[in-house]
């Protein structure tokens, strides 16, 4: 295996976290999430011992293959944890995604509604884990799919669904904007010290986080570790540490409409331009990925990975980039209109930022995104979305506080009946709205009215990404 | 008339084998809410049965029936108006307390009882002035505005008008229109509730700045028992400084330990918060041990008061902390926008307010412990989310005027309204119509 060793990230025990924490794999285009179902706790164990050699650790920069995978809380139960070691897991993994008020803080009603999903649905198949391989062209994706279907049948494994994806063009996303530009910088990674900077236990367990503790951490009896392979615990001397250099993942299939999203810019404006505009007021960035906030009259190239700026000062009131945009709501940087100042804003945003890992899947409408040319196509009956990947060590503080008060709360922000436009649930039930955007102007703002549903989930589960020990641990010990 | 936002608690001793059937009563109230229009002044109403509580691990708190409300103007009216609109519900409520008359009583001897079981407490409002009654009108007043704007927009020349021309022209609208020229004038009583909420603080600050002034004078001239006043500064800062003293001792005392709230209380008491917009708690919990804390507590919920128009906490539509049981028992009660595990972050996630609520929660049984009163230690956060929960009871009868509309809705309807009667350079009429 053709492998570069990085060097920053000293602080972090880097060979003892999964690849997937420290990259996202750029170089390595084809990728495959594949979803697993154990039958037999043994068997499971005896799969997941015969993985050490094949996963990728973060001390590595593959440049051909890497494997990473992540367990859910039905995979964890499977492979023999007790009760007691159980319950230190967050309530939010344990309960999983599908829990009736799990559903509800995260929106996940009407046409988002988990009965509707494809896997990951109640009553569906079990899904215990989730094996995320990357490869560097078709040919060497095949070779190690084969060999881990080989893998499945020889520990009766079952391969639930295999998710594919496709990076597209320019690192854009299907509607035709630039993903993956802003990314929280982890202090123990960075090479430079910048304002800002998160703390490594914001993303990985095991490290301190904003509030200067440990993040909760799923521990075991001292006891069951008689091989002595994971560390002691940092909230109770008398167990061992199970979560160290691990993190929570969040997984999310959320399928695009392509077609209805420019169709809907297309019927609420006058020429392609402001359509394009419209697009990008949702967003917050235009489709090459410069920001409003600096560029507003236009997009700017030489700004398109450009992630230096703020709201407060450069645009309070949403003129450049309206407070409901997806940008602004996801991350609203130092201005929240319930705080009183900057300072306060960014503090508190800062407490709910996560690592996006996602890749999308399906073919584009038009093969470079255009949205000029994907404006005038038909629907072409494909499926196309964002596997939406994330990493937190709070899935409540993170993940789920964006979801449900940023995303999904119709009043972020002050505003009225705005869901999030882009990844919200839009819908109305009697007086309750929100499936508006408002784009604030001279003299008033201008109020798009009732907006489809341009994204749906198709599945989602929460997992545990365990550390390399933490993986020794629950293949070897718990027998 | 007053526009101030108070909050009424009522107390009440019950015997603790009749809590269930009052929980269930009150459970069936609450599918049976009595209508907006009878209680015209009333934004909320908290009413729950309480179980005993231990105090430092030797004395038992009684079990308790709580009602709580928030109200804006005088509390002998909101007394009255609770008595009308729901005054057979509070019968057959307080039939299981300790002390109510047995025989049937009038609305006027159900109003006395009741201000007898009134306590202090500390009341923080977001949305600070607006009488129940102007909080749809002022909605569709903005509604209204914002549709005849937009009309006003087919014709190409409003839009290219200058602020004030477009301000002038929206202020004629308002003006013409039977159906909203009442937004033309003033709130009724603004100025005076501002000043009326303000005036116990400017007492007291008159009171210290005049004490600091004798002591001055004093050197200079006999003022004879004039004098005396000169020492009330010093008392205060001396009581303080020694309060906080003898507290830092009791700070060292471990406080019993606490029944940590299990996974499946927590997602049932979290799942009751089905509301899209409006959503409360309530937590009361016993104090840790130290009868020092309960005077510092005392104290600080009064000096807290005292500011509270200063005071300010995002996304809470209304707040109260109050101590019961000769001060070991404190109630915390709130509404707040969204949902509690979000409105609880907006304590735990900022250092200056997580620091300030450290004031009032450090004293509570379950909260995580501190040394001079602010100062956190490890794991404060952890331990603060664990505290709130622990101690955290089901509302079992709730009464909300609004649950459509956030704080910051509320506030700006307010502003627009407000926005009608003043004079603005251009740049502010901008703001303004953003508002819309
Ligand atoms: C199909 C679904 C989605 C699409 C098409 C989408 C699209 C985008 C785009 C184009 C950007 C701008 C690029 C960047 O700043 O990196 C972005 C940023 C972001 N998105 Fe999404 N997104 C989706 C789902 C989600 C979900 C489910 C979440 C979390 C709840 C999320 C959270 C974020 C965050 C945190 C940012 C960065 C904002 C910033 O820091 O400025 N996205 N997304």
């Amino acid at each position: 295996m053709a492998i570069e060793t990085i060097i920053h990230g000293s602080d972090l025990e880097l060979h003892d976290m999964q690849g997937i924490l420290i990259r996202g794999y750029g170089a390595l285009p084809e990728a495959k999430y594949l979803l697993l179902g154990f039958e037999d706790r043994k068997l499971a164990k005896s799969y997941l011992k015969d993985m050490h050699l094949l996963i990728t650790n973060g001390l590595v920069k593959p440049k051909d293959q890497a494997m990473n995978f992540a367990l859910t809380a039905s995979g964890i139960k499977t492979l023999g944890i007790n009760e007691e070691d159980f319950s230190t897991f967050l309530r939010e993994f344990k309960e999983g995604m599908t829990e009736p008020h799990r559903q509800f803080v995260l929106g996940d009603k009407g046409e988002f509604s988990a009965g509707n999903w494809d896997w990951g649905q109640p009553g569906g198949e079990k899904v215990d884990l989730l094996l995320m391989v990357f490869a560097k062209d078709h040919e060497l994706m095949e070779k190690i799919l084969d060999r881990e279907k080989e893998r499945m049948e020889r520990f009766g494994v079952k391969l639930l669904h295999s998710l594919p994806t496709a990076l597209l063009q320019d690192h854009k996303e299907h509607f035709g904007f630039r993903d993956d530009i802003s990314q929280p910088r982890i202090k123990e990674l960075a090479k430079t010290y910048q304002e800002g900077d998160f703390p490594a236990g914001e993303f990985f367990l095991g490290y301190r986080d904003l509030y200067d503790e440990y993040p909760l951490s799923p521990s075991v009896a001292e006891q069951e570790d008689s091989m002595d392979l994971l560390p002691i615990s940092y909230e109770n001397k008398q167990r061992k540490d199970l979560g160290k250099n691990g993190s929570y993942l969040v997984f999310r299939q959320m399928q695009q409409d392509v077609v209805a999203f420019w169709e809907y810019m297309k019927t609420k404006t006058i020429s392609e331009e402001e359509a394009i505009l419209l697009a990008s007021k949702m967003v917050g960035r235009w489709p090459d990925g410069s920001p409003l906030t600096l560029c507003p009259d236009g997009p700017n190239m030489d700004l398109s990975q450009e992630n230096d700026f703020n709201f407060w000062k450069e645009d309070k009131l949403g003129l450049k980039c309206p407070i409901g945009a997806h940008i602004r709501r996801t991350n609203p940087r130092d201005h929240l209109v319930t705080e009183t100042n900057a300072k306060d804003s960014k503090e508190m945003a800062g407490k709910h930022r996560m690592l996006r890992k996602g890749r999308p899947y399906g073919k584009p409408l038009e093969a470079d995104i255009d949205p000029l040319k994907m404006m005038m196509k038909a629907d072409d009956g494909e499926e196309r979305g964002l596997h939406f990947i994330c990493l937190v060590t709070d899935i409540r503080r993170q993940f789920e506080f964006v979801q449900n008060s940023w995303v999904n709360f119709h009043k972020f922000g002050g505003l009225d009946q705005d869901a999030d436009p882009i990844i919200g649930n839009h819908y109305q039930e009697g007086n309750l709205k929100t499936d508006e955007f408002s784009v604030p102007q001279f003299p008033v703002r201008k109020k798009y009215e009732k907006l489809p549903n341009f994204t749906k989930v198709r599945g989602g589960a929460y997992f545990f990404v365990p550390g390399m020990r933490a993986m020794k641990f629950l293949s070897k010990a718990l027998e | 008339m007053s526009l101030i936002h108070r909050g009424l608690t009522l107390s009440f001793k019950v015997e603790e084998n009749h809590l269930e059937q009052v929980n269930e009563l009150l459970e069936a109230f609450n599918r049976q809410q009595p209508s907006k229009e009878s209680l015209p002044d009333t934004f909320f109403i908290s009413w729950l049965g309480v179980p005993p509580q231990v105090y430092a691990e030797k004395e038992k708190l009684p079990a308790r029936i709580l009602l709580m409300s928030s109200y804006v103007g005088s509390k002998r009216k909101h007394l009255q108006v609770l008595v009308e609109a729901i005054g057979e519900e509070l019968r057959q409520v307080l039939a299981f307390t300790v002390g109510f008359p047995k025989e049937q009583i009038t609305n006027k001897s159900l109003v006395r009882f009741l201000a007898k079981s009134s306590k202090f407490n500390t009341y923080y409002s977001g949305f600070k002035f607006i009488s129940p009654k102007e909080v749809i009108p002022e909605k569709n007043l903005r509604e209204w505005v914002y549709g005849w704007v937009e009309k006003q927009l087919q014709d190409p020349n409003f839009g290219t008008s200058t602020p004030q021309e477009i301000k002038d022209r929206i202020e004629n609208a308002v003006e013409k229109d039977p159906n909203y020229n009442w937004a033309m004038k003033k709130p009724k009583g603004l100025g005076r509730s501002k000043w009326a909420m303000l005036s116990a603080l400017g007492l007291f600050g008159l009171l210290m700045v005049l004490s600091l002034f004798i002591a001055l004078v004093s050197i200079w001239w006999n003022l004879g028992s004039w004098v005396l006043l000169a020492w009330l500064f010093p008392f205060f800062i001396v009581s303080i400084f020694l309060l906080l003293v003898l507290l830092r001792k009791e700070e060292n005392i471990e406080p019993p330990p606490i029944q940590v709230i299990n996974d499946k209380d927590y997602l049932e008491i979290v799942s009751r918060e089905k509301n899209k917009v409006v959503n409360e708690m309530t937590v009361i919990a016993p104090l840790k041990p130290g009868k020092f804390r309960r005077v510092f507590l005392a104290v600080s919920l009064r000096l807290v008061a005292m500011i509270r128009y200063f005071t300010y906490i995002p996304t809470v539509h209304t707040a109260r902390w109050l101590q019961l049981d000769g001060g070991k028992r404190l109630v915390f009660i709130a509404t707040f926008d969204n949902q509690s595990e979000a409105y609880a972050h907006d304590f735990v996630d900022s250092e200056q307010r997580s620091r300030n609520l450290a004031v009032i929660f450090s004293h509570v049984m379950g909260f995580p412990k501190t040394t001079w009163l602010i100062k956190r230690g490890e794991n404060y956060r952890k331990d603060y989310m664990k505290g709130v929960r622990s101690f955290q009871f089901k509302t079992r009868f709730w009464y909300a005027f609004n649950t459509d509309l956030s704080v910051e809705n509320l506030k700006n309807n307010r502003a627009f309204r407000l926005g009608l009667h003043k004079k603005m350079k251009e740049h502010e009429i901008r703001r303004w119509l953003l508002r819309l």
